[in-house]
C-alpha cells in the first residue's frame, strides 16, 4: 500500500476519531492561535493587499490556505466577514487570472450595504477572511471560440477582467472586443490593466461608453451595433447592472443571437410584496426544501413551522414559542420575517426558526 | 441600544436586603391576573428585545476567551498529568483538567447548546454541532433539557428535572420507602453526575415500571452508548495509553477532574430549582398559559446564586437560573446585566425572586432532600414555608 492508499483509507477514521475523543478541536483552537489563516476545515484566505481601483473600488488580493482548489475565469466565491460578531457572506466575482499566484476580488462599496463597506473600511493585509470554493459557470468553453465580446457596465467588469487577464496568460487575445459602460465620474474600473494588455495584444480592442448624467452610461443599441457590428457573430459575456443586461439581452433576442449571450446577474434584490399589494392581503410563498426537494406553497402571515406541517412534513421542533432553538434550520436564500421581533432576514444562509418565521418571499431552506 | 455601565457591570443590590431575601421568601408570590400577566410579559420581551438588538461582537469575544481558557487548562492539566511524577502535579493537572471540563459543560456546552450564539453563525458555537466533554449526547440534551424541561420548568409529571424522577426534591412529590435512601442515592448522583445526565434521556423509568419493553430503551439509547464510550475511551483508554509508564496516573487523573466536575454541576444544578423558596406546579395549573404567565412561572420556578463574576462564569451563568429560564437563547454572560431590571419587575408585579450565597442556596437543598426522605411535607420550625400554592399539595 503506497502513501496515497494509506492516507485515502484512513484519512476519514482517525479523523472522526480524533472528533470524538475531543482531540480534533485542541488541534484547531491551537492553529487558529498560531496560524489563523490555516484551518482543520475551513477555506480562509489572508488578505495580502489592498489596491485603490476607482471611486468607491478598491481590489483585495488574498492568499487562500490549503483547501482552496483553484477556479475557472469568470467564477465567483462567497466571502465570509466578522460583522459584529455575525458571520456575513456576500458573493463577489474573481478579477484575477487563475494563473495568478493571488486570488483578487474587485468590490465596489454599496452604500447600505454590509460586506462591501466592512472590507472598504476595516480590511487590511494580514485580515482573515473565510471563503467558498469558486462556482459559476460563466466561463470560457473549450475549446476558445475564435471570436469574443465581453459586455460590461459598473462593477459588472470584474468577471470579464478575469477572462480577460486569463486570456492574455493563456496567449489567446486574438479577436477580443470589451465594450464597458460607466458613469464618466465614477471612472473606469481597470481602466490601467486595460490599457496595458490592449497595448500588448493587437488582437484587444476597447470601447468605453460613459455618461455623464444618470444611469451607468447608458446601453444603446445602435451604437453597439455601431460599435461592434459583427456582434451577433461573437460568443458574448455579458454582466452589469439589471438595466443594461435586459436592454442587452433584448437586442440579442431580435438578432435572434441569444444562444450565443453568456450572462451574469448580481445584486438583484430578493422579491418582497408584489408592488400595490395591500398590507392585509394573505400572499402564498414558495418554500422550497433544498434536501429533500419537495415544495410547499405557504401562507406569508403563518409560521413556517405550522405551514410546512400542514403539509405532512415532519420537522424537529420543540417549544413552538422560540425558546429552546429545535426547530431551527438554515434559511438557504430568501425573506423571512420573525413574528416575535417584525424584523426581517433576507441574506443568504441565515439561521432561522421555523416557529417563529414567516415568509415574505419565496424561500429555500435547507431542509 | 448601549446600557449604562452600572447596569452593565451588574449592579448588585444592597446587602440588607440580600439578607432579608435570604432569610424569607417573602409573602407568597401574587397570583396574577391575566391583564397583569400580559403585562408583565410585554416588559420581558421588550427586555428581551433590547438585549438580542445589542448582540455584538463583545459576546463572541467573551465566550471564545472562554473557549481559549478551557482548550488551554486542558492542555496544561495534561501536560502535568503525562509528563509529572510528583504529587503536586497531579493535583495541579487534575484541577487544570477539571476547570477545562467545568468550563466546557457549563459556560460553553450548556449555553452554545441552548443556541445562544446561532446568531453569530460560527460553526464553532453552532448548537446543532457542539460536541462537549461529556457523557451526555449533545442531542439529547437538546431535546430534554432545551425542550422538555425549559418548556414544561418545574410542573410535576412533565419536567423530569423535579428530582430527576428518583429523588423527592419538594414536598408535592409522593413519598416511597425507597426514598429513605436518598441521601445516598443523591450522593452518589453527585459523585457520578456526568452518568446521571447521560442517562437522564433514557427514561430508564419506563421500562423500570413496564411501560415500554426493553428494545425500546435498547433504540433509545444508542446516542449515550456512543458518546459515554467514545468518553470513556477518551479518558481512561486513550490518554492512559499514550502516558505510557504514567497510565495509571493518568487514568487516575483524569478520574478525579470528572469527579470534580461532577460535584461542581451538581451542586450549581441542585440550586436551579431545589431551594426553599422555588415553586412547582400542577399540570391542571398550567393549561391554556399565556406567554405572560409562562414567564411569571419561569420565574416562580428558579433560584438564583449571588457571587462575583467568576462563581457566574464557573457556573455557567446558571447562578442567574432566573434569567436564564425567562431568556434561554440569550448568551448567558448577559445574565448578571439584565439582573437588576428582571429584579425590578419582579418587585413590582410581586413576583418572588428567589436569591442567596451558594452556601444558603445549597444549605437549603441538602436539607430539603433530607427531610423529604422521610414521609410528609414536615417542616422544621427554621425553615420558611415552601411557596407552593397547589390545591392538590394536602394530598401530596
Amino acid at each position: 500500500m503506497d502513501r496515497r492508499e494509506f492516507m485515502a483509507r484512513w484519512k476519514g477514521p482517525v479523523e472522526t476519531a480524533a472528533r470524538r475523543l475531543l482531540v480534533y478541536r485542541q488541534a484547531d483552537y491551537w492553529l487558529g492561535e498560531f496560524a489563523p489563516a490555516r484551518s482543520l476545515e475551513e477555506l480562509r484566505a489572508e488578505v495580502v493587499r489592498v489596491d485603490n481601483e476607482a471611486r468607491d473600488v478598491k481590489t483585495f488580493a488574498l492568499r487562500p490556505n490549503a483547501h482552496w482548489r483553484g477556479f475557472s475565469a469568470g467564477q465567483h466565491v462567497s466571502v465570509e466577514v466578522e460583522i459584529g460578531g455575525v458571520r456575513t457572506q456576500r458573493v463577489f466575482s474573481l478579477s484575477s487570472a487563475p494563473s495568478d499566484p493571488l486570488l483578487a476580488i474587485t468590490v465596489k462599496r454599496m452604500p447600505g450595504g454590509r460586506v462591501s463597506p466592512w472590507l472598504h473600511e476595516q480590511a487590511r493585509p494580514g485580515h482573515i477572511v473565510g471563503l467558498s470554493p469558486a462556482t459559476g459557470r460563466f466561463v470560457l468553453p473549450s475549446p476558445l471560440p475564435p471570436k469574443l465580446l465581453l459586455l460590461s457596465g459598473g462593477s459588472g467588469i470584474t468577471p470579464l477582467m478575469s477572462i480577460l487577464r486569463d486570456l492574455d496568460a493563456r496567449d489567446a487575445v486574438s479577436d477580443v472586443v470589451l465594450v464597458h459602460h460607466a458613469r464618466a465620474g465614477d471612472g473606469v474600473i481597470f481602466r490601467d490593466d486595460l490599457e496595458a494588455i490592449a497595448a500588448r495584444r493587437t488582437g484587444l480592442r476597447l470601447a468605453f461608453c460613459l455618461s455623464d448624467g444618470d444611469g451607468h452610461g447608458r446601453f444603446d443599441g445602435a451604437r453597439l451595433a455601431e460599435l461592434v457590428p459583427d456582434f451577433a457573430e461573437r460568443a458574448t459575456f455579458l454582466c452589469g447592472p439589471h438595466g443594461l443586461m435586459e436592454r442587452a439581452g433584448q437586442m440579442w433576442t431580435r438578432a435572434g443571437a441569444l444562444s450565443g449571450l453568456r450572462r451574469e446577474s448580481f445584486g438583484l434584490p430578493a422579491s418582497a410584496r408584489p408592488p400595490g399589494a395591500d398590507a392585509s392581503d394573505r400572499y402564498e410563498r414558495r418554500i422550497h426544501l433544498g434536501r429533500s426537494g419537495r415544495s410547499h406553497l405557504v401562507d406569508d402571515k403563518a409560521n413556517l413551522l405550522d405551514e410546512l406541517e400542514r403539509f405532512g412534513e415532519r420537522l424537529a421542533s420543540g417549544c413552538r414559542m422560540g425558546i429552546c432553538q429545535t426547530c431551527t434550520c438554515r434559511k438557504r436564500r430568501g425573506v423571512v420575517r420573525d413574528l416575535t421581533t417584525g424584523k426581517t432576514s433576507s441574506d443568504r444562509d441565515e439561521e432561522i426558526q421555523l416557529c417563529i418565521s414567516a415568509p415574505q418571499s419565496d424561500v429555500e431552506l435547507d431542509l | 441600544m448601549h446600557l449604562s455601565t452600572a447596569v452593565r457591570r451588574g449592579a448588585r443590590p444592597l446587602k440588607v436586603f440580600r439578607r432579608r431575601q435570604a432569610a424569607s421568601p417573602g409573602p407568597a408570590p401574587r397570583e396574577l391576573s391575566a391583564r397583569e400577566a400580559e403585562a408583565l410579559g410585554d416588559e420581558l420581551d421588550e427586555l428581551r428585545r433590547q438585549i438580542t438588538e445589542d448582540l455584538g461582537a463583545r459576546d463572541v469575544d467573551h465566550i471564545r476567551r472562554v473557549i481559549g481558557w478551557s482548550r488551554r487548562s486542558e492542555a496544561a492539566g495534561r501536560f502535568l498529568l503525562h509528563v509529572g511524577l510528583d504529587p503536586l502535579s497531579f493535583a495541579a493537572g487534575s484541577g487544570a483538567l477539571g476547570l477545562s471540563k467545568i468550563l466546557d459543560n457549563m459556560e460553553i456546552g450548556h449555553n452554545v447548546l441552548h443556541g445562544q450564539y446561532d446568531w453569530t453563525g460560527d460553526p464553532e458555537l453552532d448548537s446543532r454541532r457542539l460536541d462537549w466533554d461529556i457523557t451526555c449526547p449533545p442531542e439529547d440534551w437538546r431535546y430534554w433539557h432545551n425542550y422538555e424541561h425549559h418548556t414544561f420548568t418545574n410542573i410535576l409529571g412533565k419536567d423530569r428535572d423535579v428530582g430527576y424522577v428518583f429523588l423527592r426534591a419538594c414536598p408535592e412529590q409522593p413519598w416511597h420507602p425507597a426514598h429513605v435512601l436518598q441521601p445516598v442515592a443523591a450522593l452518589g448522583l453527585a459523585l457520578f453526575f456526568q452518568w446521571g445526565i447521560g442517562a437522564h434521556g433514557l427514561r430508564l423509568e419506563e421500562v423500570l415500571k413496564g411501560n415500554e419493553p426493553l428494545s425500546a430503551l435498547r433504540e433509545r439509547a444508542r446516542p449515550f452508548v456512543r458518546k459515554a464510550g467514545w468518553q470513556v475511551l477518551k479518558d481512561y483508554g486513550f490518554y492512559p495509553a499514550i502516558a505510557l509508564w504514567n497510565a495509571p496516573r493518568v487514568a487516575a487523573g483524569n478520574f478525579v477532574a470528572n469527579t470534580a466536575r461532577n460535584l461542581w454541576a451538581y451542586a450549581i444544578i441542585f440550586c436551579g430549582h431545589f431551594p426553599e423558596g422555588v415553586r412547582v406546579y400542577h399540570e391542571d395549573e398550567v393549561r391554556g398559559e399565556t406567554r405572560g404567565q409562562w414567564y411569571a412561572r419561569q420565574i416562580a420556578g428558579s433560584a438564583n446564586i449571588e457571587g462575583g463574576r467568576v462563581l457566574h462564569v464557573l457556573s455557567g451563568h446558571l447562578s442567574h437560573q432566573i434569567e436564564h429560564h425567562l431568556f434561554p437563547d440569550i448568551p448567558a454572560s448577559r445574565y448578571p446585566e439584565i439582573a437588576p431590571r428582571v429584579r425590578e419587575i419582579c418587585a413590582r408585579y410581586g413576583q418572588p425572586y428567589c436569591t442567596s450565597s451558594l452556601g444558603r442556596q445549597f444549605g437549603s437543598v441538602v436539607a430539603r432532600l433530607l427531610r423529604l426522605s422521610l414521609p410528609g411535607p414536615r417542616r422544621s420550625s427554621k425553615q420558611p414555608a415552601s411557596a407552593v400554592s397547589s390545591p392538590r399539595s394536602a394530598t401530596a
